[in-house]
């Protein structure tokens, strides 16, 4: 590596002075989640070093530890080689490590210099005059994207993110950290973003990208760090990614990061499946040609088809945020599409409402627990029933009947093995896991023909994940349909029929459990080509 | 252990705390007094003496107590349901302005049975319309409801008034006011007292209102939504419906209020006529903390302090906002308990502690959440 030192006068270091941050043995648990587990890491100067992982593997946990604005439970951090405690980001900014996080935080209605001078005023005028000529000077080469006095709002994601990289180093950062910094641009903003990375390194920046992007990590990095179930389980280095061929390590990091070899399938399930056998029994779920906007008014589900007969389980394979959850809801009937239709046992439902869903037999087992799958003040009886709170036996005429609603809780409870002390605990003291139980028990209680389960074993340990897995297999043997949501690839194998692969709000490829392809498929769900 | 078990700790620590609050606002307001020269003991003691120990300070608390408790068992739903109904001030005037115009309309050709029945619904009518055009605005338009249901009691002060000097006027009388309800036609008392039947009106309205959080369908979803939106969303609840429902029936309430008012004690508008028991109404039910059947001895005892207000001003020569002042108070530490609470400063360490735990425990990695 070759570092021109245009800014930096000191001449070129020994080994020793490139390592700008090192952390060591970093531990992080969140209750009985460990987020990090014992994970070292070096980020050297003039180098761009990628953080690769799944979504839960870890990367935001460490890169809050490094910025300050989380305190890990074990471990040391070193600047320059001193121990350092980052107790807020502040700390850290101190100690020159700057973060551009996913969500931009510059003030819409504030010029491009007044974000980047906002707070580092000394006085209290504001001089900014003087705020330019520093900017002028602080790297020959990196422009401000647009004229000084430009608002914020009035500038584009790629602009917005250049003027976030700025202003860390305008604080005298040379550690920057870029949390998923190509998930808000285009691919022409891609590319500046690693022109300015790449001149940043030349001048002696140390660089950590947190990404599960495989190819961009690999376009621009010198160093790659796969972090897997909160442990640092390899690093590549520069000989390593020099000159290697481009297939293999990519082959090589999928299999890190998805956990490698498929795993052999249950024995309960042969390799062809109901799928093979009723491939001309009727849909029970046909999602015909939907289109669904998300929240900034972009579609999330773009023109997707999709049809689940009896008894199989259809495993949807994604990285987070490629429209699975809005394709579940749509099919829950909590997210209007804008094209396309939706139904269930040949009944129509698109744009119908939550309760027509659930009246034409459609579970959803919500990945957002605590936000919007329970009532945490609730009775684990009361949450019961919150999909069938007119229905009898809980009600007659509009008046509850609680004999029937903690009867129907104590029957569940034991049936899911929920470990509270009984219907009347209030469910925001259970454990993810228990609340899971709870959320998948109401779901099951009303034998949905159709349940779409997102995420349903995020966070859970091994038995209770293997317990919902057993669970929703046996649902689906009793001829009902599943739709799978999930990431984790080893349990999609396990229990599904089939496997369609989300990305950018499309299924780009199904594959039928006997072809089942670990590579290809962690392949295809960092956006490669089918 | 005594916050694991079922109740007793969820039971005991806000009853404690609610104490607490309140025992702080008088001793707070009593340094008020005695810094600015008054004998706080004594103006203390003149009030429980007079408001509590004299019947005819049992008697106008209780009347006082009639639309506190109806505004109240409004409030109750409306808070309960998530929708912050701050205009039942407003509510109430309207209300209560209708029943002044049309209840002499009518009493002349009506037996008086009917004339009440008809008063009643004209001020739950007044009251609900009122509250229509918020429940509208937020559900249409996503407008929050605390600023329009506030906007409005301006509105509704300035609209009363003009109203009663102009299209409602009596013509017999230069005063602004409306036509005066005749005697023999206003609401009777309780039997055996000077308290008129308002009163039952009012506990039989926080009666209903326990009664259909404790075992109605309706009132397990309106707490829902209160509880949390997205829940009620995923779980497919009508949100906007039951919103709307909350708002008409808090407003109806205080029309009702505003009719039992009216009816009972006033016997005509007034302009400028304003009791405003919006404020005190929320404090009280707070200091109850939403429990609809805590409301009964609360209101009880704001309507003691009203009263003992005015009895302080006219013997202790004590301002008459000096009630206001310890009610505000009252809230201000009412929130400062509460949070102490939540915070685990009281009896409810473990089981706050354990809920956060969890809450971070099922979203393992708080900020991955978005790609």
């Amino acid at each position: 590596m070759t570092r021109a030192d245009a800014l930096t006068p000191a001449p070129p270091r020994a080994d020793q002075d490139e390592i700008a941050v090192e952390v060591r043995g970093i531990g992080k648990r969140y209750g009985d989640l460990v987020a990090n587990d014992d994970i070292s890491l070096t980020i050297r100067r003039g180098e761009i070093q990628a953080l690769l992982g799944e979504n839960g593997a870890g990367k935001t946990t460490l890169m809050n530890v490094i910025a300050g604005m989380v305190q890990p439970d074990a471990g040391e951090i070193r600047v320059d080689g001193a121990p350092v405690v980052l107790a807020t980001p502040r700390d850290a900014l101190r100690h020159g490590i700057g973060t551009v996080y996913q969500h931009f935080t510059l003030v819409p209605n504030l010029s491009i210099v007044e974000n980047i001078v906002l707070g580092t005023e000394r006085g209290i005028l504001l001089d900014l005059a003087t705020a330019r000529r520093t900017l002028d000077d602080l790297l020959p080469g990196l422009t401000l994207p647009a004229a000084p006095a430009t608002l914020a709002r009035n500038l584009s994601m790629g602009q917005r993110q250049r003027v976030e990289i700025i202003k860390v180093l305008y604080r005298g950062s040379r550690v920057l950290l870029l949390d998923e910094p190509t998930s808000v641009l285009t691919p022409a903003e891609v590319e500046g973003l690693f022109r300015i990375l790449l001149r940043l390194k030349d001048e002696g920046v140390a660089v950590l990208l947190i990404t599960h992007k495989l190819d961009e990590a690999l376009a621009v990095s010198d160093r790659i760090s796969v972090l897997r179930g909160g442990r640092n389980i390899a690093e590549l280095g520069p000989d390593e990614l020099a000159g290697a061929d481009l297939p293999a390590t990519r082959r090589r990091v999928v299999s890190l990061m998805f956990g490698g070899e498929p795993t052999e399938p249950v024995a309960a399930l042969p390799r062809t499946t109901i799928a093979d056998e009723r491939a001309d029994s009727p849909h029970l779920l046909s999602v015909q040609r939907v289109t669904s906007l998300g929240s900034h008014g972009a579609p999330v589900v773009r023109d997707l088809s999709l049809d689940l007969r009896a008894g199989e389980i259809f495993g949807l394979a994604g990285v987070d945020g490629n429209g699975q959850k809005e394709l579940g809801e749509v099919v829950a009937g909590q997210r209007r599409t804008t094209h396309g239709r939706v139904l269930v046992g040949g009944r129509e439902i698109t744009n119908h409402g939550v309760a027509v869903a659930v009246a034409a037999g459609v579970g959803y087992v919500t990945d957002d627990r605590l936000g919007e799958g329970c009532v945490a003040a609730g009775s684990i009886a009361d949450n019961l029933i919150l999909k069938c709170i007119d229905r009898p036996p809980f009600a007659r005429r509009g008046v509850l009947h609680r004999h029937a609603i903690d009867r129907n809780a104590r029957r569940l409870i034991a049936a899911f093995d929920v470990r509270a002390p009984g219907p009347a605990t209030r469910i925001g003291r259970l454990s993810g896991g228990n609340i899971q139980k709870v959320l998948l028990a109401r779901e099951l209680a009303r034998n949905p023909k159709v349940l779409v389960c997102n995420n349903p074993t995020s966070g859970l340990d091994w038995k209770t994940t293997r317990f919902v897995l057993q669970t929703l297999r046996e649902h689906a043997d009793n001829g009902n349909a599943v739709l799978l949501i999930s990431s984790e690839l080893d349990q999609l194998f396990e229990v599904s029929d089939r496997v369609g692969v989300i990305a950018a709000g499309q299924v780009v490829a199904t594959f039928p459990r006997r072809d089942l392809d670990a590579e290809e498929i962690g392949r295809l769900m960092l956006g490669g080509r089918p | 252990m005594t916050s694991n078990g079922p109740g007793l700790g969820r039971v005991v620590t806000p009853f404690i705390s609610s104490l607490l609050a309140l025992i702080a606002a008088f001793v707070v307001g009593g340094i008020f007094l005695e810094a600015r020269g008054k004998d706080a003991l004594g103006a203390y003691w003149l009030m429980i003496e007079r408001g509590l120990a004299s019947p005819l300070g049992i008697s106008e608390t209780m009347i006082k107590a009639a639309p506190i408790l109806l505004v109240s068992a409004g409030l109750l739903i409306a808070l309960k349901a998530g929708v912050w109904n701050i205009g039942v001030d407003g509510q109430f005037l309207v209300g209560a302005l209708l029943v002044g115009v049309v209840t002499p309309a009518v009493v002349d050709d009506l037996p008086r049975g009917l004339v009440w029945l008809i008063a009643a619904l004209v001020g739950v009518l007044g009251g609900l319309l009122w509250a229509l055009v918020p429940a509208l605005l937020k559900v249409r338009y996503g407008l929050n409801e605390i600023i329009t249901t506030l906007m409005l009691n301006y509105v509704a002060v300035s609209l009363t008034a003009w109203s009663v000097k102009g299209p409602f006027r009596d013509p017999n009388t230069v005063a602004p006011q409306t036509v005066a309800i005749p005697r023999a036609s206003r609401l009777p008392d309780i039997p055996g007292t000077d308290v008129h039947v308002g009163l039952l009106a009012g506990i039989v309205a926080i009666v209903v209102v326990a009664l259909l959080f404790r075992s109605t369908t309706l009132g397990f979803k309106l707490w829902v939504v209160g509880q949390s939106v997205p829940a009620a969303t995923h779980v497919g609840l009508p949100v906007g419906r039951l919103t709307v429902f909350a708002l008409l029936a808090s407003g109806g309430a205080a029309g009702l209020a505003g009719a039992s008012d009216l009816l009972g004690v006033k016997g005509l508008f007034q302009g400028e006529w304003q009791p405003a028991y919006g404020l005190t109404a929320f404090a009280l039910v707070y200091l109850a903390r939403l429990q609809p059947l805590w409301v009964l001895p609360c209101a009880y005892l704001f309507s003691f302090l009203d009263f003992g207000g005015g009895v302080m001003a006219r013997s202790a020569d004590i301002p008459t906002y000096f009630v206001a002042m310890v009610e505000g108070l009252m809230l201000a530490f009412l929130a400062v308990a509460t949070a102490w609470e939540r915070q685990g400063g009281m009896l409810g360490k473990s089981r706050w502690r354990r809920a956060r735990l969890d809450a971070v425990e099922t979203s393992p990695d708080p900020a991955d959440e978005s790609t």
